[in-house]
């Protein structure tokens, strides 16, 4: 048994060694390149204070596709993923719905990009519609496994009473499940963010369409300075959005509300 | 005994609704399974007249919540009959619909929303009265608000309407399932063990309360419990479960037992069921 292991860790290192000396991944290279380093450094540091507001800027229009592609797309999930759930659908309508949606996850936002850039040309729009189409294929599966977790006592006895589908999904299944999907909106906004940045490189808008163009014509330290927003602009999503989840999401679930006001009181 | 199948032979030639104030269930030699091998319930035969406050007794384990399943149709005996006003209850059947409106029913969990408040927990009992748009809108029609919190008063919650359910105590809890079933206006109220786990005090409120239920809406209940006692006191029929085998089944008047039938049972087991 353990010899096997070793047999199939050594067949692991070789495969990788063989395929990196295939693709030319030479980590010489890479130790060679760590002075780049600190030329891209210097020139970040040399470059105009005044580029900083352009950067913010264009971050800014990144968090508004961001934004509109997670409200827009989150809107379209919802029903798609209550179709998609099996707890409330015979196989007949979510077995097509779930074939739909997991054909939407498998591109990658930056394909659906491209694709919305030779739709509609150059510019946030491309973006915005990526975002939309990545966030239904992402969402979409969060949200109908949290609608398949609500406790199917509460499911029963309602529906028990002859209630129709759709009040049984607005007085059991959502509010049952709010909390959860609210936490998963924002999540997913955090993560839109990340990738509407990226989608730029192709020409669909926001920061990254900066990026990009400043590498085109070796500008790095300026795309240095873009990068460096982009990941401080993260990082203060990143610890809103978790102040967000554990203030209001998480305890109203728990039912630790009370339990906050005593202790206050 | 011998009223019940009266009432049941001659339905045919008569109005059903004039019937229908004789018996409400009508279990025919029901055996169900959860997975087709193993039988839950098996022969159970009995009949519950309209108005009555029929008791399920037994012991864990022994399928007096499967019992109430089958009364309306979350499940489907694997043989025999079921017939609730003489129709075959089927929770996904959408001609049972309009009786499911007529059926009460609160499970050993209670079924509560417990992010929504206590007033729309109990207004869910209406849903089957209000229109789609209206009901997806939270626009109830102000009768049924009323009638709401007049049933709330009733259970004795009428200072707890705007809170949530998850932040109520298990005796309230209960208050609020009951209350979403009687705003049903049902006919019929299946009960699973509401009052298995209070305090005897609490539980004998409760057991009022449904009597008073009972009395003001001519309602026919069906309540599971683990308490003899507390089934002597309030049923007017106690069926015991062993095994998934209706074993015993007894007329209750006042302190008296007016009628009895014993399957299987030893006269020894019958004695020590009335000292639990
Ligand atoms: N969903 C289910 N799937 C499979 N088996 C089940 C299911 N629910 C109940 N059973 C089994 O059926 C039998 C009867 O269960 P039931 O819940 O009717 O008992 P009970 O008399 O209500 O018990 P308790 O007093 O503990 O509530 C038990 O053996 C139980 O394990
Ligand atoms: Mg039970």
């Amino acid at each position: 048994m353990n010899q096997k292991n070793n047999l199939i860790i050594g067949i692991i290192i070789a495969a990788v060694v063989a395929a990196s000396y295939n693709v030319g991944a030479d980590p010489a290279e890479f130790v060679k390149g760590i002075p780049n380093l600190g030329i891209i450094i210097e020139e970040a540091i040399q470059v105009e204070p005044e580029l900083l507001g352009t950067a913010f800027v264009s971050m800014f229009e990144t968090i508004e596709m961001a934004f509109i592609g997670t409200i827009v797309g989150g809107a379209i999930s919802l029903p798609l993923s209550m179709l998609a759930a099996r707890n409330l659908n015979s196989k007949y309508v979510y077995g097509p719905i779930r074939a739909v949606l997991a054909a939407i996850r498998t591109l990658p936002s930056i394909l659906w990009a491209i694709l919305f850039v030779i739709m509609v040309g150059l510019g946030p729009f491309a973006g915005i519609l990526a975002t939309i189409m990545y966030t239904i294929g992402f969402m979409t599966k969060l949200q109908y496994e949290s609608i398949e977790a609500v406790d199917a006592d509460p499911v029963d006895a309602v529906n028990a009473i002859g209630v129709s589908k759709s009040q049984l999904i607005r007085y059991v299944v959502m509010p049952e499940s709010a909390a959860h999907l609210l936490s998963q909106l924002l999540y997913t906004f955090d993560y839109n963010v990340r990738h509407t940045s990226i989608i730029g490189l192709v020409g669909a808008g926001g920061i990254g369409f900066y990026i990009i163009n400043y590498i085109k014509f070796f500008e790095y330290g300026k795309a240095a300075v873009f990068m460096l927003v982009v990941l401080a602009t993260v990082l203060v999503i990143d610890w809103i959005s978790v102040k967000i989840r554990d203030k209001y999401i998480v305890k109203t679930q728990r039912g630790m509300e009370v339990k906050a006001r005593i202790k206050t009181s | 005994m011998t009223l019940l199948t009266v009432s049941s032979t001659n339905h045919s030639f008569t109005n059903i609704s004039k019937i229908s104030t004789k018996t409400l269930v009508q279990m025919n030699d029901v055996w169900a399974s959860y997975d087709s091998k193993n039988y839950v319930l098996r022969e159970i035969t009995l009949s519950i007249d309209n108005g009555v406050n029929y008791a399920i007794v037994g012991q864990s384990g022994s399928g007096k919540s499967t019992l109430l399943k089958l009364m309306n149709g979350m499940m489907k005996p694997s043989k025999g009959q079921v017939k609730i006003n003489y129709q075959t209850p089927d929770t996904h059947d959408k001609k049972f619909k309009p009786l499911m409106a007529k059926i009460g029913y609160i499970p050993q969990s209670l079924g509560l929303i417990k992010n929504l408040t206590v007033i729309d927990n109990v207004l869910i009992g209406a849903l089957p009265r209000i229109g789609k748009l209206k009901s997806f809108f939270k626009m109830f029609p102000e009768n049924e608000i009323k009638e709401a919190e007049k049933i709330l008063k009733l259970v004795g919650l009428e200072d707890k309407f705007e809170r949530k359910a998850y932040m109520l105590s298990g005796g309230e809890k209960r208050r609020v399932a009951i209350a979403r079933a009687l705003i049903q206006k049902p006919e019929l109220l299946l009960a699973d063990e509401i009052v298995s786990e209070l305090d005897h005090v609490t539980a004998r409120e409760i057991m009022n309360l449904v009597a008073d239920a009972q009395r003001t809406f001519n309602l026919t209940a069906v309540m599971v419990h683990h308490n003899m006692q507390l089934a002597l006191e309030y049923a007017n029929r106690v069926a015991v479960i062993k095994e998934g085998q209706k074993i015993l089944e007894i007329g209750v008047e006042g302190d008296r037992i007016v009628d009895f039938q014993t399957g299987n049972m030893t006269q020894k087991e019958i004695i020590e069921l009335y000292n639990q």
